[in-house]
């Protein structure tokens, strides 16, 4: 069997394909087509030499739909919604997240008011109906919109999480109005109240859905017509994927499916290693992202905002909880006005990149302090394709941060990498310590060009004592997505005590649930079904999802529920209330069908564990450089052992280990590291 | 506490990387404070309000770090809590395990529904700050219920218990006989006492963070750092102060009246002094205090300002005012002297603030925008008992209005005012589900914004209608006859109010009135004002102009007799008749 997966990014699009057969991965690399991504994915595919008729499934992650939403190139939308509410999608929540920014921005509305349509009709929190819905307002709303050349409608109406049968009639009036436009329901999208962020996730969808539709079949005619007939896949936010007919009636859940692919390697690798706790990092040229994964398991946030929070579209949906920082290898440093050193958001990109990759940069980088000093050689750069321009860098540091601050030019490039490895540090600990987890119970996985060049110092820092530089650490999210299961989350808001709650009737929500999960799975047959609760103490806001079995649903576990809300509790905030009365909100499950396994090839016993070559290297703090041993990864053979101070290289980066640090070579090829001193 | 967290402790020289990472370290610790507050927090003030703020505060009562992101006018206000603690209990008065309660009105100087708690924190025996948050209760007894109690309230025994500087708990251990007296004098004491909790775990978070910080970089570095961190705040906001020209800027406004003096304005003044780098704001020349309960002790108004065009994105510490000289001579209504009612405390603060920022507008043309609507938003309080469970409930929102023009575009619409940020509104499904009340619109009202180049945002018409009996409180300032002003030729924005329609009734009337029992089935609207406009209408891009018409944000009228822009029937753009129209209303000024 051969699978591939193809991951598009912002500058390159990646692909990792595996022969089960030959036991024999596969990988290719090419410049992104922003123009033409559909043709970027064959050509890479071509790159890599297999041929399209022999894979038998590809699984594809892709920038389309944040892109056309970022560069606000989606459709023409129309909104429907109950009379009374026009504005909800444009006031939004009213907030100023900069508090003290005269000059804020709120988000700017994807569909228009001119095109935002009331109809007569209300249900209340119960699903009741409240006034029935006016038909005749309807057909005016579309009469009106077909009248304006809409491409897209939204349907969002009050409390349709509760009740959504006017939201379907009002859809089946559309469809049947407006027979060739794309249709989003609010109830289809997302099954939870609060209006304004249900209406923003399906104003989203609503959107993008033409652009990314219609990508996702011409994706699937022309890999047909280069020969391909196995199984499609399209990678999702949630860390899952979905066929290419789901994606196509729900694009907003492939928003943030970017960084997910390398979350979900790390969860996998991290396991079969013997690790089920990790963190995953993955540094690329302008961010570093990281989350964590616990008990093989990423963590969901219930949703995020497209943009950023103070500017952002909402879009309630589970994605992989990533935290991210601007420090990449591109990341710019600076003094500011009173000669603090700082260091990003500012990127250097692309274009021009670095000062070192003679693009016409001319402001200091993360990159160019490596290469000072000398943890990147500058004859050896992606296989040496590119030779850096060291002297350039050095220059550059001197002029822009050594001479501003009096220090040496290696003490300033030094204090670049340590003041980016203290904000990093910040992210990792935002996911862990902050949510009440101990780093040092978890080992790091390193990924992207530049984090195998910084784990082991992050590491230090947050005194984790394992990190782990998996295979293919610069292609790790093609990587991952070889490996997602297929995954659909729904959710069900279902308001009640919990000492009053009704098991039947959430039973019965919970069935109505699985069926229309069953509808959407490809792998049905042996699919894992979690349940979660959301549950709060009365009177809070802010809920805390339960995992419970269905078995405690029909038995009705009110005690166990209730214990385990309170444990989670205290571990979350470091207190609990246990006589307090407790209530639910949402209902939520998860059907995740399970993809075949891939066996990954053991790596030969034998192989050269000898340095190529030796490189002066400044690390940590010493005064003077010392003669690093360089071993070249590709010769390393299973249960090579090297201690630090040592450089391995491979194609895309480069891994540092510090004096004390000690790694071995997993049998299936990942780099192990005992950090010294954590 | 864990082998690997701990240091030697000793002193590390002070270097650029270890200032960074204090520096990045230090609001980072307030911030996940504000955090776990909000997430764990009973009451709406503080989940969608965020009316709380976190910080950390050392002994001199300066602010080492605070949360930033939700009302701002907490901004910085903590540190004379401490120099008064320090001052009653002595440097050896605190023990680990302490945990003091305050909202005394001579010192703390807001209302009593802002309760503040903080620890002491001490490392290796020795006290170096305090953790603190202050946070908005639902109720503190007397007349305080949900939002506080308004204007009208004639005494701080009237509106509610007073707390000076107790010690709820006393090293580790509980004071029962304060706790039952708290317990039995507030009306919702799950709600105040769960964010009690929540406050003291707040609290206990930041000492932990606290100790972890103080074992890796020592003692000395710590404090070291911090005090250049305050130095390099001053310094930066220096810099920007520098580049404006030495002069005297002036500016005045006023509230329609202090809601029980109703024949009289509520005069605000704003005198700011630029020299050198330095400011003063002078605020003499708003209103002694009053005998309605709006007054206060705070810098906030002066601060808000003053941070706003200093360094809006900055964290905040005490460097960030060192440069800014703030004047309220004591018997001001800012600086009321106890017991001058202070129930509606904050009331005033947005349009001094906003006065503030018009006085500068001369120094500061590329950064100043026209006045905004003002207030504290359009507050939504309706309250009873419901019927179904027999529990109390409060329906309460807050409504954004209308940003005034700013020199590069429009002001945003229907959006919370300077002196809340991260506040928002209640979303209506929320509201539906625990209240019995149908939320009929929530609404952008057409033509509200001031006309300018740069038009002002609009503000806001959000319609409810209550399924039960109950009360609404219209009690609320007003800025009717001193609406959000334009800016260089640009026209005001329009003001807010409450109106109410009874059952049968055909129309809406205007209301002022606290705790007003309506029967069931009553419609209220809460309006908000409009933002002012920022430069001459007439040379607003015609092409924007029928946009907003398209829009429906202005009306083809509008467009006409403000703008001079003529439109077709079909929208179209009538460039003869808006070239006559706008010529006309240029020789018409003449």
């Amino acid at each position: 069997m051969i699978v591939v997966a193809v991951d598009i990014g912002g500058t390159f699009t990646d692909l990792v394909g595996f022969d089960d057969e030959a036991g024999r991965f596969i990988e290719a690399k090419s410049l992104t087509t922003p123009h033409e991504l559909v043709q970027g994915v064959l050509d890479c595919i071509r790159k890599s030499g297999i041929a399209a008729g022999a894979i038998d499934e590809l699984i594809h992650g892709s920038t389309i739909a944040i892109n056309t939403l970022i560069e606000r190139k989606g459709a023409k939308t129309g909104l429907i919604v109950t009379r009374g509410t026009r504005d909800v999608y444009i006031i939004g929540r009213g907030n100023r997240p900069e508090a003290y920014n005269l000059f804020f921005h709120r988000h700017r509305p994807l569909a228009p008011r001119h095109l935002t349509r009331e109809i007569d009709e209300r249900v209340m929190s119960s699903g009741e109906v409240f006034r029935p819905l006016n038909k005749a307002s309807v057909t005016e709303a579309c009469r009106a919109l077909a009248a304006d050349g809409v491409e897209s409608v939204a349907v969002c109406l009050l409390h349709a999480y509760a009740n959504p049968e006017h939201e379907r009639i009002a859809g089946a009036m559309v469809s049947e109005a407006l027979p060739h436009v794309y249709l989003s329901l609010s109830h289809d999208i997302l099954r939870e109240y609060r209006e304004f962020e249900r209406m923003s996730t399906t104003v989203v969808n609503a959107y993008i859905g033409p652009k990314v539709g219609g990508y996702v079949r011409s994706l699937k005619s022309r890999l047909g017509a280069v020969g391909f007939s196995g199984d499609l896949s399209i990678m999702r936010s949630n860390g899952g994927v979905m066929t290419p007919e789901v994606a196509t009636e729900r694009p907003v859940a492939m928003m943030e499916s970017g960084p997910v692919g390398g979350i979900i390697a790390s969860a996998r690798i991290g396991e079969k290693l013997g690790f089920a706790n990790v963190i995953s990092f993955d540094m690329g040229g302008t961010t570093a992202k990281t989350s964590l994964v616990r008990d093989g398991e990423p963590t969901l946030a219930p949703g995020y905002y497209v943009g950023g929070y103070a500017s952002g579209h909402p879009v309630m949906l589970p994605m992989i909880d990533v935290v991210e920082v601007g420090a990449g290898g591109g990341s710019i440093a600076w003094t500011d006005d009173v000669g603090a050193l700082k260091v990003g958001p500012q990127s250097a990109g692309a274009d021009p990149g670095p000062i070192c990759y003679r693009g016409g940069g001319t402001e200091p980088t993360i990159t160019d302090a490596n290469v000072v000093l000398g943890a990147l050689d500058p004859h050896n750069f992606l296989g040496g394709e590119l030779v850096l321009d060291a002297d350039g860098a050095r220059a550059g540091i001197e002029k822009k941060i050594a001479k501003p601050l009096g220090m040496d030019t290696i003490t300033a490039a030094r204090a670049i990498l340590q003041i980016a490895i203290s904000k990093m540090a910040l992210a990792v600990r935002e996911v862990s310590v902050e949510k009440g987890f101990d780093p040092r119970d978890f080992a790091l996985v390193a990924s992207g060009g530049a984090g195998p060049l910084h784990i082991c110092a992050i590491a230090r820092e947050l005194h984790i004592p394992k990190v782990i530089v998996p295979l293919f650490p610069s292609h790790f999210s093609a990587l991952g997505m070889l490996l997602a299961d297929e995954r659909h989350d729904f959710i069900r808001t279902f308001y009640c005590d919990l000492g009053s709650l009704d098991f039947k009737a959430l039973a019965a929500v919970h069935d109505e649930m699985a069926s229309e999960a069953k509808k959407s799975l490809r792998h049905s047959a042996d699919a894992e079904w979690k349940i979660e609760l959301d549950l709060r103490y009365v009177g809070q806001e802010f809920t805390l999802s339960v995992p419970v079995s269905r078995e405690a649903i029909k038995k009705g576990e009110r005690q166990k529920i209730r214990a385990a809300f309170d444990a989670l509790y205290e571990h979350r905030y470091a207190h609990q209330s246990p006589d307090e009365p407790v209530e639910m909100v949402n209902v939520r499950l998860a059907a995740i069908g399970k993809r075949p396994q891939l066996r990954f090839p053991r790596l030969a016993r034998r192989g050269v564990t000898k340095p190529s070559r030796r490189r002066d290297v400044y690390l940590a703090a010493a005064r003077q450089p010392i003669a690093c041993p360089v071993y070249q990864r590709a010769e390393l053979g299973s249960g090579a052992r090297i201690k630090g101070p040592a450089l391995i290289e491979e194609h895309g980066t480069t891994t540092v280990l510090f004096a004390q640090d000690r790694c071995t070579v997993a049998p299936s090829g990942e780099i192990i590291i005992d950090v010294g001193g954590a | 506490m864990r082998r690997a967290l701990q240091g030697d402790g000793k002193k590390k020289p002070l270097d650029a990387v270890t200032l960074e990472v204090i520096r990045n370290a230090l609001p980072a610790i307030a911030n996940e404070m504000a955090a776990d507050l909000q997430r764990t927090s009973y009451n709406m003030m503080i989940y969608e309000v965020r009316d709380f703020c976190t910080s950390l505060v050392n002994t001199k009562g300066e602010l080492i770090s605070q949360n930033v992101g939700g009302v701002s006018h907490f901004v910085a206000d903590l540190g004379v809590i401490i120099t008064d603690a320090m001052k009653r209990y002595g440097k050896d008065g605190f023990k680990e395990g302490d945990v003091i309660i305050t909202n005394h009105q001579a010192v703390a100087g807001q209302h009593l529904n802002n309760i503040v708690i903080y620890m002491p924190y001490f490392y290796k025996r020795e006290l170096l700050l305090f953790a603190m948050v202050r946070a908005h209760w639902i109720d503190v007894g007397g007349m305080s219920t949900g939002f506080g109690a308004g204007p009208s309230v004639g005494d701080p025994w009237l509106e509610g218990l007073q707390l000076d500087q107790l010690k709820i708990y006393e090293a580790g251990k509980l004071n029962e006989t304060l706790y039952r007296v708290l317990k039995d004098n507030i009306r919702f004491p799950e709600s105040s006492l769960g964010d009690m909790k929540s406050q003291m775990a707040a609290c206990r978070l930041a000492v932990r963070r606290m100790d972890e910080l103080f074992n890796k970089y020592g003692r000395d570095t710590i404090l070291d750092a911090i005090a250049q961190i305050f130095d390099e705040t001053e310094r930066k906001c220096r810099n920007v102060v520098e580049k404006l020209k030495d002069g005297v800027y002036e500016a005045s406004a006023f509230l329609d009246d202090d809601g029980v003096k109703r024949d009289e304005h509520l005069p605000i003044a704003a005198k700011v002094t630029v020299d050198r780098g330095s400011m003063t704001i002078d605020l003499s020349g708003c209103s002694p205090e009053r005998k309605a309960a709006v007054n206060s002790r705070t810098y906030a108004g002066a601060r808000v300002a003053y941070k706003a065009l200093t360094g809006p994105l900055e964290p905040v510490n005490e460097g960030s005012f060192r440069a800014l000289k703030v004047i309220i001579p004591e018997g001001n209504i800012m600086m009321a002297r106890y017991p001058a009612p202070m129930s509606g405390w904050s009331m005033i603060v947005p349009t001094v603030v906003d006065t503030i920022v018009k006085a500068l507008g001369p120094a500061m043309m590329d950064r100043v925008p026209a006045g905004h609507h003002g207030l504290l938003g359009g507050a939504v309080v309706f309250f009873g008992v419901h019927p179904k469970t027999g529990r109390r409930f409060v329906v309460q929102s807050i409504e954004g209005g209308g940003w005034g023009g700013r020199p590069t575009e429009d002001g945003e619409s229907g959006t919370v005012s300077v002196c809340q940020g991260d506040v928002r509104n209640a979303s209506i499904e929320g509201i539906e589900l625990k209240c019995p009340v149908v939320v009929e619109s929530r609404a952008l009202r057409t033509d509200s914004g001031g006309a300018g180049k740069h038009r002002g945002g609009l503000g806001l018409d959000t319609c409810v209608r209550n399924l039960i009996d109950g009360r609404w409180n219209f009690d609320h300032p007003s800025r009717e006859h001193c609406p959000p002003w334009g800016l260089w030729g640009g026209k005001p924005g329009t003001h807010g109010e409450f109106l109410l329609r009874l059952p049968g009734e055909n129309d809406f009337r205007s209301m002022d009135a606290p705790h007003y029992p309506v029967p069931v089935d009553s419609e209220v609207i809460v309006r908000t004002g409009g933002g002012g406009g920022w430069g001459d209408p007439l040379q607003r891009d015609a092409a924007l102009v029928r946009a907003d018409v398209i829009e429906e944000l202005v009306s083809r009228d509008a467009a006409e007799r403000h703008y001079g822009v003529v439109l077709r029937d079909d929208l179209t753009l009538d460039e003869t008749a808006t070239e006559r129209r706008r010529n006309a209303l240029r020789s018409g000024r003449a």
